[in-house]
Parts: C-alpha cells; sequence; structure tokens
C-alpha cells in the first residue's frame, strides 16, 4: 500500500495507491484510526497491555469521520476503509516513510500519529512490523546517535540529565555548558541578530541544501568568520574565510550507523588526494590548539571511547563488526544485537498514545501564488550531485530537473511539452523546463531537488516544525510564468 | 538426506540440488551459467558430476539431490567433459583480452590504464600506474622509440594514438603541480644491496629494490646521477633539470648513493660482499667507446663520442671550428652531429659505410638529423688522419657491400682506388659502444666475469645472474647499447630476483600468456571491428622549427597541453578488456589449462550493432550466452534470446536488449561471465597486478548496502558487492554501483584554503588551523561560546560525528552543535 501524492515508480507497483492531497497527512491517519476504531479492528490486548491514554485518541479521532477526511485529503471513503482494514487485519505490517513524512511543520505530528496507528493494531515489537523511517543519507543516524545535537548528549541523553553531565565532565576532564543550543535551522536567524559571529560547517552545503537558501546565503555573507572543512569547494566553501581538505570515506577507517541501527565498518582503500586529512584527525588538531586536549592514533580508539560512553553501543568494538555489522542496542559484549525494538515494552515503559490535530500546511495557495509546489529525489542523484554528478554516465541518466505540471494546469497555463518556467514563491524563483505529465496532480507542481542548474530551494519554506526544526521543505505556494520554447535572455 | 560427494558423508536439504549442496558443503563445482537457481536455455554443461549407478555426467544445477547418492564432482572423463565445452564456447569468444600496446611494449606497462587516466583528467593516478614498471617516464616519455604506437589498432583508422607524448604529459603535468606521488615502500627487510652505475638500468633496479623495503646503495663513478641519460643524450632531448627532478622522484623512496666511487679502485665487487652486501647488481651500461683502427686516430682534434657529449653535458664545450665529420651510424652518432650544429658548426657530415637504411641509429632520430642540416656521406670508410694548418685531412675510401657470408650478412668492402679528401676542423668516432675493454679489472671477481664476443657481461636472461652467485647484471651493459625502456626492464626483472634471491622466496609467477586477441597482424584484424569510430587525427606535438632549434641546446619538443592529452587520450580505442581480472570464461580455461590460441577463438566480429545504454557497454561478440545478465536482474528489464543453434549446438544470431524499466542498477554487468557487459567507467584493464578488495559501506543512503572497493595501487576501479553478505546481498542502485568517481576527481580539495581578499589561496595546514583556533578564540573572548555554531555530517562516520560535537562541547564550550537530520 502506498500513500503518496505522486504517481511514484512505487506507486504503479502497488496494490493499493492512494493519491493524498500534499500535505494532509495527519489527517488521513487520524481518519484510518477513526474506521478501526469504528469497525472494531484494532488489537485490544495489544493496546490493553502494552499503552496508556487510548482515551486521548478515541476522543481525538472520532471526529476524522470518511466525509471530513475526504474533504482534506482527497482519498474517497472505500479506499481508505479499503487500506484501514488491510493494515490492521491479520499478520506482520510494517509502515515506511521518508521525508515525505517529516519535512513539514507538522513533521513530529505525523511520525506521532503514525505511531499511534501502529500501537492501536499491535504492528510493533516484532520482526516484519514498526514504525521505520528511512533515513535519508548513510550516517544520518549514526550522526544523531553521537549527539551531533543541540538537545543531546552522546547516546540521546537529554540536556537536563545531570548526572549524564557529571559522567562526560568526568570522562572528559572538562566543565560542560548545560544550556540549551541552536539548532541547525535557527542559525541563520540568530546571525542576523548577531548572536551567532563564527560558524564551522563540517561537510554540509547550506548555501543550497538549506530551505529559503536567498536567506541562508545571506547569513552566510553576514557572519564573521566561516570555516568549511569538505571535500569539495561546495558553494558554501566558496563563501568561506578558512576551508579545510577532508578526506572521504574511501580513505579513512570508521563506521556508519544505517536506517536499521546496524553500525558498520568503512575502511581505507586509497589515500586521500594531497594534503587532506581525514575529518577525525582535523577536528583533533583543530581542539589541541583550541586548548582541549584531543589525541587518537585511530579511528578505532575513538570507537572505543564511544562504546565506553554510549549504553547502546556498549558491546561493540570493530572486532565484533568485522564481518558483518551489529544492530545497537548491543549492551554488552557478548549481546547478539537488537534486530527488533519494543519486543516487551517501549522504552518509556507503556506506549502513550499522542494524537494530534490536523494542521493545514502552512503556505497554501492564493491567487497571487495559485499553486502547490512539492520536491523529491532522482533515484540516479544524490541531493545535489556533488558526488553524483562526478560520474559523467549518471548525467546522461538524468541530465536535467523539470517542472512536473498536471494536463489539466498545463492547460490553463497555455503550457507546451519542454516550455521553459519560471517557478515563483514568496521567498525566490527559479527557472526549468517543464514536461506535462499526470504523475503529479492537478494543482500541484513536483520538481527534483539533484540539479544545480535548478536550486529549489530557491522557494522552499523555512517554517519550522515546533519540536523537531524541521523545515517545511515539502509544500509552498508558487506561480508560474511560461517562458516559452528558449530561455529568454 | 545424507549423501556422499567425493567420499565425504553430507548431510543436504530436501529438493536442493547437487552444486547447491555442494557449495554449502564448500565443495567448489565449476559452472558458468548458474546464478540465481538458473541457468541458460542452452546451458554450459561445465558442472557436470558423476552419480554412481548413472551412466552419463548429470548436470548438477539441475539434478536434486536424492538419498544415498554418490556424487564425484571430479575426474578424467568430466574433465576431459568440462574441457569439450570450454573448447566450444571459446571458439566462439572474440575479443582482445590484452590491448596490442601493452603486449608490444618491453615494460609491459598498463598502457591503456594510464591513457583512460588521462582521458579523465587523473594525471597523477596516470604517473602512478606508469611508476609501477617505469621509474622514468620523464625520459622514456622523450626518447622511447615507442615499441607500443607501431601495434596500436587505431593505425587501422587513421594514425596510432600517441602514447609516449600521453606519457611525458602526466610526468611534466606532476612536475609543475608539484605532486608528490607518495608510492609506498615495504617494511624493511634490513637487506644491504649494491648497485653499480647511477644510470637508467641502475637507478631502476635501486627503485624496485627499494620499493620491496631493502637497504639499496647505489654506487656511481661521475660525480652525478643519471648515466648515458646525463652524459649521452643531450639537454635539447632531456633537459638536465627534468632529468634532476626525475632522479629526485626515484631517489624519494629510500636508495642510499655514492657519487664519484670508480669501479675497480674506490671498491671491487670483493669488497662490497665484505661490506655485508648480499647481492650485487651491476648496472654500468657501456661506457667504453670503441675507437677507429686508423693512422691519426689519436690526434687531439678525433675526439670520442662519448668524451664529446659528456663536455656538452658538463658544459665544458669547445672551440670545434666550421666544419666538422661523424663516423657512426647509430644513435649516438646523431646526437653528436646535431650538437656540433648547436655549436656553431655549419657544416656537419656523417660519414658510414653502408646505406643509410642500414644505419643502427632509429630512423627517427636520422631524419630529425637531416632536418636539422646534418650531411650523410654514405658508403664511405675513413683510411687515414693528418693535422694540417686548417685543420684534419681526413681520407676517405667509398665502399661497396661484399657478397653475403655463410649467415647471410654482406660486410662493405672498400673500392679499390676510388679514395677521396676532404678536411674537416673536428673529427668524432661514434663507432659503438661497449661495457669493458677486454675485462673488467679491480680483482679476482671482476677478471673472472664472463663476457660475450662483444665484451658485454654475460648474464642469465631468466635469473639476471653472471657466472658469479649474489652477483647480477642488467641493462646495456649485459645487452650493448639498447632504448632506455628496455634496460628499465631489464633492472626491473633483476630487482625482482634479487628480491626472491635475498629473501628466499620464489618469484611471482611471470604474466599469464592467456590472450584472446582480435588478430595478431594488422592484417588479421577484421575492420567491422572500427565501424562508427570517426577519424580524428593525433594530436601534433609543438616542436620548435628546426632552424631555431639548432640555435641552442633547449628542449625541442615542447610538451602537450592538458587539452591535447585528453583530446589524444580519447582517441584511444580500449582494445584491452575492461573484464580482465573477473572473466570466469578466462579464469576456467585457465584452471582447465586450455589456451585459446591453440585451442581456437574466434576472428571476426559478428555484432556490430550498438546497444545503447547510459553505463553499461555490450559486446555480443564476448557474450557465450550463459544468460546470467537476464537471471540475475531483479527488475526483468533485460533480454537476450537466440535466433537459432549451429551444428555443435551453439546459439547463433544473438539478440540483446535493456527494456524501458532498467533501473541502470548494473547487477547484470557484476554478473556477465565474460566482458560481453562492462561497465563504461572501470578505468583500467588489469594485467596480472594485484587488486584489493577492501569491504566498506555504501556512502549515499542510510540503507547500509555493503560493497566492495577494487582497488589497485591507490586508484579506485570500480564497487561491486557480495551477493552473500547482509543486509544488501549483492543488490546495489546506479550511485552505490556506479556514482564513486567523485573520490577521485580532479576537483577534490587537496589543500587548505585561506581567504586573502576576495580570492581564497592555497596554505599550509599550520597556517590554516592556527588562523581558525585564532578566530574561534577571539569570537570566544568577545562574545561568549554561544556565538559559536558547529554543524556536523551525516555523511562523516560516527567517530568523526562524536568527535565533532566533543568539540564544540569541550574546545568552544557550546551546545550549539546540530547536523542536516532535521533537513
Amino acid at each position: 500500500m502506498v500513500v503518496d501524492p505522486r504517481r511514484t515508480k512505487l506507486a504503479e507497483r502497488a496494490d493499493l495507491w492512494l493519491r493524498i492531497l500534499p500535505g494532509t497527512d495527519v489527517a488521513f491517519l487520524n481518519g484510518m484510526m477513526q474506521v478501526i476504531l469504528e469497525e472494531e479492528l484494532w488489537d485490544k490486548k495489544f493496546v490493553e497491555e502494552r499503552t496508556e491514554d487510548f482515551d486521548e485518541l478515541v476522543r481525538l479521532v472520532k471526529k476524522y469521520t470518511p466525509e471530513m477526511v475526504e474533504k482534506i485529503t482527497g482519498i474517497k471513503e472505500d479506499q481508505m476503509r479499503q487500506a484501514a482494514r488491510m493494515y490492521a487485519a491479520e499478520g506482520r505490517h510494517a509502515a515506511f516513510w521518508g521525508m515525505g513524512i517529516t519535512h513539514y511543520v507538522t513533521g513530529t505530528d505525523r511520525v506521532k500519529s503514525i505511531a499511534n496507528l501502529a500501537m492501536l493494531c499491535g504492528k510493533i515489537g516484532l520482526e516484519g512490523t514498526g514504525c521505520n523511517p528511512l533515513r535519508g543519507q548513510n550516517n544520518v543516524q549514526g550522526a544523531c546517535d553521537m549527539g551531533a545535537l543541540f538537545n543531546t548528549l552522546p547516546g540521546y541523553g537529554g540536556l537536563e540529565t545531570d548526572d549524564l553531565f557529571d559522567k562526560y565532565e568526568k570522562h572528559w576532564g572538562i566543565k560542560l555548558p548545560r544550556r540549551p543550543g541552536k539548532p541547525a535551522t535557527e542559525v541563520w536567524e540568530n546571525v542576523f541578530k548577531g548572536h551567532i559571529r563564527g560558524l564551522y560547517v563540517f561537510g554540509e552545503d547550506p548555501a543550497v541544501a538549506d530551505a529559503n537558501i536567498a536567506h541562508v546565503q545571506a547569513a552566510l555573507e553576514k557572519v564573521d568568520f566561516l570555516v568549511v572543512q569538505d571535500i569539495f569547494l561546495t558553494d558554501t566553501a566558496k563563501m568561506a574565510d578558512v576551508v579545510l581538505p577532508a578526506a572521504c570515506y574511501a580513505e579513512k577507517d570508521g563506521t556508519f550507523t544505517c536506517t536499521e541501527r546496524r553500525v558498520q565498518r568503512i575502511r581505507k582503500a586509497v589515500e586521500p588526494p594531497g594534503e587532506a586529512k581525514p575529518d577525525w584527525q582535523i577536528i583533533s588538531m583543530l581542539s589541541q590548539r583550541m586548548g582541549y586536549h584531543m589525541h587518537y592514533n585511530s579511528a578505532s580508539e575513538i570507537f572505543d571511547e564511544i562504546c565506553q560512553l554510549l549504553p547502546q553501543y556498549k558491546g561493540l568494538s570493530y572486532e565484533r563488526i568485522e564481518k558483518v555489522g551489529l544492530q545497537w542496542p548491543v549492551p554488552d559484549q557478548n549481546h547478539p544485537g537488537t534486530a527488533v525494538l519494543h519486543r516487551e515494552k517501549f522504552t518509556r515503559g507503556k506506549g502513550l498514545f499522542i494524537p494530534e490535530d490536523y494542521i493545514p500546511p502552512v503556505e497554501l495557495p492564493d491567487e497571487e501564488y495559485p499553486l502547490l509546489f512539492t520536491t523529491g529525489r532522482d533515484i540516479a542523484r544524490y541531493n545535489f550531485s556533488s558526488m553524483t554528478g562526478k560520474t559523467t554516465q549518471i548525467d546522461e541518466i538524468s541530465p536535467e530537473c523539470f517542472a512536473e505540471v498536471h494536463p489539466g494546469d498545463a492547460q490553463r497555463l497555455g503550457l507546451k511539452e519542454k516550455n521553459w518556467v519560471r517557478l515563483t514563491s514568496r521567498r525566490g524563483s527559479v527557472q526549468m523546463r517543464a514536461i506535462i505529465t499526470d504523475k503529479t496532480q492537478e494543482g500541484t507542481i513536483f520538481c527534483t531537488y539533484n540539479h544545480l542548474q535548478a536550486l529549489v530551494n530557491m522557494l522552499t519554506l523555512d517554517a519550522l516544525d515546533r519540536l523537531s526544526r524541521t523545515p517545511e521543505y515539502k509544500l509552498c505556494a508558487i506561480k508560474v510564468a511560461v517562458l516559452g520554447d528558449e530561455l529568454p535572455g | 538426506m545424507n549423501i556422499t560427494i567425493n567420499g565425504y558423508e553430507i548431510v543436504a536439504e530436501e529438493g536442493i540440488t547437487i552444486l547447491e549442496a555442494a557449495k554449502r558443503a564448500d565443495i567448489h563445482i565449476p559452472t558458468l551459467c548458474y546464478v540465481n537457481k538458473g541457468t541458460s536455455d542452452i546451458p554450459c554443461e561445465i558442472c557436470v558430476v558423476s552419480v554412481d549407478g548413472i551412466e552419463t555426467p548429470v548436470r548438477s544445477c539441475i539434478t536434486p539431490v536424492q538419498e544415498g547418492m554418490r556424487i564425484t564432482t571430479e575426474s578424467k572423463e568430466l574433465q576431459a567433459k568440462r574441457a569439450e565445452r570450454m573448447t566450444l564456447l571459446m571458439e566462439t569468444h572474440f575479443g582482445d583480452c590484452k590491448a596490442p600496446c601493452n603486449l608490444t611494449c618491453p615494460g609491459q606497462i598498463n598502457v591503456q590504464g594510464y591513457i583512460a587516466h588521462v582521458a579523465k583528467g587523473q594525471y597523477e593516478e596516470a604517473l602512478r600506474l606508469v611508476m609501477e614498471r617505469n621509474p622514468f617516464p620523464f625520459s622514456v616519455g622523450r626518447v622511447c622509440p615507442r615499441f607500443c604506437e607501431t601495434r596500436c589498432r587505431r593505425i587501422l583508422v587513421d594514425e596510432p594514438v600517441s602514447i609516449n607524448h600521453l606519457k611525458r604529459f602526466v610526468a611534466d603535468w606532476c612536475m609543475a603541480h608539484k605532486i608528490e606521488l607518495r608510492i609506498p615502500r615495504d617494511a624493511s627487510t634490513g637487506k644491504k644491496i649494491a648497485v653499480i652505475g647511477g644510470g637508467p638500468s641502475g637507478l631502476t633496479g635501486a627503485y624496485y629494490l627499494a620499493r620491496k623495503g631493502h637497504d639499496v646503495t647505489v654506487f656511481e663513478s661521475a660525480p652525478k646521477l643519471g648515466g648515458m641519460l646525463r652524459y649521452g643524450i643531450p639537454d635539447y632531448k632531456i633537459p638536465q633539470d627534468v632529468l634532476d627532478y626525475e632522479i629526485s622522484t626515484i631517489l624519494r623512496m629510500g636508495i642510499n648513493v655514492r657519487l664519484s666511487q670508480k669501479w675497480g679502485e674506490d671498491f671491487t665487487l670483493q669488497s662490497l660482499k665484505d661490506q655485508g652486501y648480499e647481492a650485487i647488481l651491476i648496472a654500468t651500461g657501456t661506457p667504453v667507446d670503441e675507437s677507429l683502427d686508423v693512422p691519426g686516430c689519436a690526434l687531439p682534434k678525433v675526439i670520442l663520442a662519448t668524451k664529446f657529449l659528456r663536455d656538452m653535458s658538463e658544459g665544458k664545450a669547445g672551440k670545434y671550428g666550421r666544419s666538422a665529420v661523424v663516423f657512426g651510424g647509430n644513435n649516438v652518432a646523431m646526437e653528436v652531429a646535431r650538437s656540433l650544429l648547436r655549436n656553431e658548426v655549419g657544416q656537419v657530415t656523417i660519414i658510414y659505410p653502408r646505406a643509410q637504411t642500414e644505419m643502427s641509429a632509429n630512423q627517427r632520430n636520422i631524419r630529425v638529423a637531416e632536418k636539422e642540416g646534418v650531411q650523410f656521406l654514405l658508403m664511405a670508410s675513413p683510411v687515414n688522419f693528418s693535422d694540417t694548418n686548417n685543420g684534419i685531412a681526413v681520407q676517405l675510401i667509398r665502399t661497396k657491400l661484399g657478397e653475403p657470408d655463410e649467415k647471410g650478412i654482406r660486410y662493405p668492402e672498400a673500392i679499390p682506388g676510388s679514395t677521396v679528401n676532404i678536411k674537416a676542423d673536428t673529427v668524432i668516432v661514434a663507432q659503438g659502444l661497449s661495457a669493458c675493454r677486454e675485462k673488467f679489472e679491480g680483482g679476482e671477481l671482476e677478471s673472472t666475469l664472463e663476457l660475450t664476443p662483444k665484451c658485454n657481461i654475460k648474464a642469465n636472461p631468466r635469473t639476471s645472474l653472471t657466472n658469479h652467485p649474489g652477483i647480477y647484471a642488467a641493462g646495456d651493459v649485459t645487452s650493448g647499447p639498447r632504448s632506455v625502456i628496455q634496460a628499465v626492464v631489464a633492472a626491473r626483472r633483476a630487482a625482482e630476483n634479487i628480491h626472491a634471491q635475498v629473501m628466499g622466496i620464489t618469484k611471482t609467477v611471470a604474466e599469464s600468456r592467456f590472450n584472446f586477441s582480435r588478430g595478431k597482424g594488422f592484417d588479421d584484424v577484421d575492420l567491422r571491428n572500427f565501424e562508427g569510430v570517426n577519424i580524428k587525427l593525433r594530436e601534433k606535438m609543438p616542436t620548435r622549427p628546426p632552424q631555431i632549434a639548432t640555435q641552442d641546446f633547449s628542449e625541442i619538443k615542447l610538451g602537450f597541453s592538458e587539452q591535447m592529452a585528453i583530446t589524444e587520450a580519447k582517441r584511444c580505442l580500449s582494445c584491452g578488456c575492461r573484464a580482465f581480472d573477473r572473466c570466469d570464461l578466462k579464469k576456467l580455461a585457465t584452471d582447465f589449462g586450455l589456451d585459446p590460441s591453440r585451442t581456437g577463438m574466434a576472428a571476426q566480429p559478428v555484432y556490430t550493432e550498438k546497444i545503447a545504454h547510459p553505463v553499461i557497454l555490450v559486446d555480443l561478440n564476448k557474450c557465450i550466452y550463459c544468460k546470467r545478465c537476464q537471471n540475475s536482474c531483479e527488475y526483468n528489464a533485460l533480454e537476450i534470446s537466440a535466433d537459432d543453434v549451429d551444428d555443435k549446438g551453439r546459439p547463433v544470431g544473438l539478440r540483446f536488449n535493456f527494456k524501458e524499466n532498467c533501473v541502470n542498477c548494473g547487477a547484470c554487468v557484476d554478473n556477465c561471465s565474460t566482458g560481453a557487459l562492462n561497465k563504461k567507467d572501470v578505468l583500467v584493464p588489469v594485467v596480472n597486478e594485484a587488486i584489493r578488495e577492501v569491504r566498506s559501506t555504501c556512502p549515499y543512503c542510510g540503507a547500509g548496502c555493503q560493497i566492495i572497493l577494487k582497488v589497485k595501487g591507490n586508484t579506485l576501479m570500480e564497487v561491486t558487492a557480495d551477493p552473500d553478505q547482509a543486509p544488501n546481498y549483492g543488490a546495489l542502485c546506479v550511485k552505490g554501483r556506479f556514482g564513486h568517481n567523485f573520490v577521485q576527481h580532479k576537483d577534490r580539495l587537496t589543500k587548505p584554503l585561506v581567504r586573502r581578499g576576495s580570492q581564497l589561496v592555497e596554505t599550509s595546514w599550520e597556517d590554516a588551523l592556527n588562523i581558525v583556533a585564532k578566530r574561534f578564540f577571539d569570537i570566544k573572548a568577545m562574545y561568549g561560546p554561544d556565538s559559536i555554531s558547529g554543524f556536523s555530517c551525516a555523511r562523516a562516520s560516527n567517530e568523526e560525528n562524536y568527535l565533532m560535537q566533543k568539540f564544540m562541547r569541550t574546545a568552544i564550550g557550546t551546545n550549539n552543535i546540530d547536523h542536516c537530520a532535521r533537513l
């Protein structure tokens, strides 16, 4: 079963594809639960034994009647009922999602609603079930595990846990700041306010990758001192005061933690180019100069320190993952790793239902900006192609990006196949060619975001989720100007 | 159920095939067509085994195990049957395993490989590849006779690829860009080895011995290293600064050098042995000029060629007057004549007793000398030199070729009464060079060195050993004057022999001669091979015109520009098979002892139609119809079929196409049993050289696919996956299999950069880190630690993310640390 506003390749292969109006997932999920409750399809034993606040859920979702949900999501009642029955039916059913769920101001609401649905149907804690975010980057899981986050220490210890701070202060031999930090998405505003003066950007390219990049680029111009550590001279690096050349994955030892929490090795295969160095060496060298002693002879020494500090990684070592990676938590040296979480109980004990109401997307179409704009990935490319763009054959597979326009919208716009268009949001505009296709639905323009030729983040919205501080990348209002066969001037 | 395979009792799961049961029991049964539980509709039949009670061998890939089955997987009969099937398949296989350039190069340098690097702008890697077999890319790139280019298949289209100019280009480029090649040296062995002679062969031997970790000392009689490259080849061909740089790159491997050490005076073979050198390599070349046995040859104005050229090199040129004659038809004579022109000698004549085509000099050298204005007086020999007031009177006699001797060689004979008298201010004698006068001097070991009739050292061509144990010889000292590349090759082989001896190991086996070929001679090569190749003439080497070039000793050939090099490199037809290291047909044939040059191979291409695909090259002429491509495709996105079978049951009229739903994942290529399917971007057709397989994790999405990086030297060649490894079990997407060119892309950052005004300029690590530390320190002092923010990286490792947040929380003292998890 695929729920997607766009007819993706996966949607084409699905038994049931629900074409949802962009940005309305919470209403749909609540509607599913309403049907499941109404038709008595829920897992009463699981709810009874493993969860709490079920009443709250019932109270909230009961107003999401099929009629109301259809009006919001565009999904017909019979299709929604079918979906609810398919998911709630006996057997092991798993939910998977990507950035189409999280890249919204209501991203956390959606994830909580998926968790509500899974708990309601008892589809969690067993192989082949569960809530499974498909992580976009090779080591985004690991970067979170390691505490490269403004609000947690390594291993997800919150900043309010004093015991943990004591432990880290002892281990690291220094007094640690206990006041909260700023999320990456709030840095730009703080640069303008003069609160952030120095920026150390390691392996990211916010100048093209963040939402509303015109704003980001202005902030990068303004910041007093910018250091970029990367493998290429990215657009962000071009604006830097100092650029530090780093080794890439094939030039160093280390570990990545993948979407299933499996900790796996990378190994040095070739020498880095010129004087480029592994990031861990660069950071250590810099730390030494800043007066904090940091010295490691190998990546493996750092990993050992991680395993000493992180309860999830406690039983890991390079030796243990030499052949096959293990899934954390690995609490001791003999533990085989944990393929399935929440087997007997949830981390907090009982699973807490946190029902959320549907909140419409931030920027809805109006007279001036009458169309919705959403983005996605091209399988042959990765993000802004700084890596995939170096394999010339990939240019052949995916030479350019197109604005996908529904035939109905095309007619209204007077658009012909492969015409150039200018897409404009309240924040900026981009130009590209358009193709007419019913892969996208009427009223929504889709485009992949992998081509530097069309920096779609000129358009996207930097309104943030109240908890995760994730921007609403996936939806904004735009207008379209048809420019004709050739790009003027 | 219980079965026995080769006498071993095995419990096998019911319903599985014999092949599967054997695989699970770690018993190898060869097969070419079995993959993913499927086989070809015309099966390879290599997997046949004998089962007790069944008369003829059965295909193990389709025969299910049965209780009590007794199976034999190896026997004479099975071997014969498999060999018969292999031979049939090999008879239809058509292509080049190795490129002709590689086969022709005395150094067997991976020419196609380094040209492919040049085409991609990877000059450093190209040079590293050359250096694996030739540490003299600057010199060889300038003076090589270019055996490789004579066999380049591109000749059948238009002109050969300018291989040697490309070699020179990458060397010069790396010099101009101050590239540190950082070629690794093996761990120290503690073995002391002496090399006598610091010319191309001596330094080559020293280089490869040092690379193996030996403690090598070079003894050179001259005050500088380089031998003939310095003292025999003038600056207009190899400038001194280029040679100095080249030698410095060789010495960086860690080689001890003792200059101005004369063999026989300052040391002897015995004294070296006494000092603990476990092996000695003699590589002294041919320093001895053969003199002319003519009255007057001792006159001061009659100069030996080696002395003259050495004076040139050392800037000790004398006055040579307005006219000179040079006796000799070898390469040295040409350089002498051309050097005389550059010493304001207006009239230079080479005198030779035979025809021009019989000169031993490279014809290219002769032509250039002629163009520069050197004159040739052929069919004449000197009789007498005498001093006069204005120069030397040279008496010559005309010659003709005599009757052939028993070997068919015709020697020049004087024509009686045909004397000619000419005058010259200088006479230079370039009659030929040899290793020593009659014997080597110094001691017992020296005087008993066995020599050839031409006074060169006799060394075993296989072992490089002289008649004395532990004493080796290589290069011109054994062969007489040859090309630089030949000296390099001989010395590299000697180094391998010495390494094996001092370490007490057997030498690595010589490269296999196994080779499919599209045709040995040009006449054997079908022109349909080149259908669709557009004519594009080679890039012309920028050269100073003769009238200007002869004014000084500056280099004549100026070298390719980067654009010319890339254009030229793209002319390469990439003849050698890119599946060289993974071809199962070759592997099985070798295992079975089958050599296609005896058992037969196809002689012309059958399929010339191009099958378009963005990342995959298809050559059906190499297809053996195993159908592993189709059977390994998870998307049912390709089809291969045959119109018919021939009288031996082999498929004919192959049809192959990729369907619209192909996702470019490349699983078919990794499963191809030959080079019929290939990745467009695989760089180097690897000759039998070590390839490392490094297991790693794909750097793209969060799926955590396990990958294998195939690495040669410092080159990432391609990425594959292990079908038995979780979580992806061999599956990869187009990025995972093809998206790794960024690793060695020329746009990678290689040095720290700092902003100076509007520019980012290169600087040292020291400087860059100090600036960062100071600025962060100042900002912290002025505005507090929370005025600094750090972005970590979801692409980097756990270790690095851990350190980054630790750095921000400790060294800076803020929780302003985050990464793109929310982006």
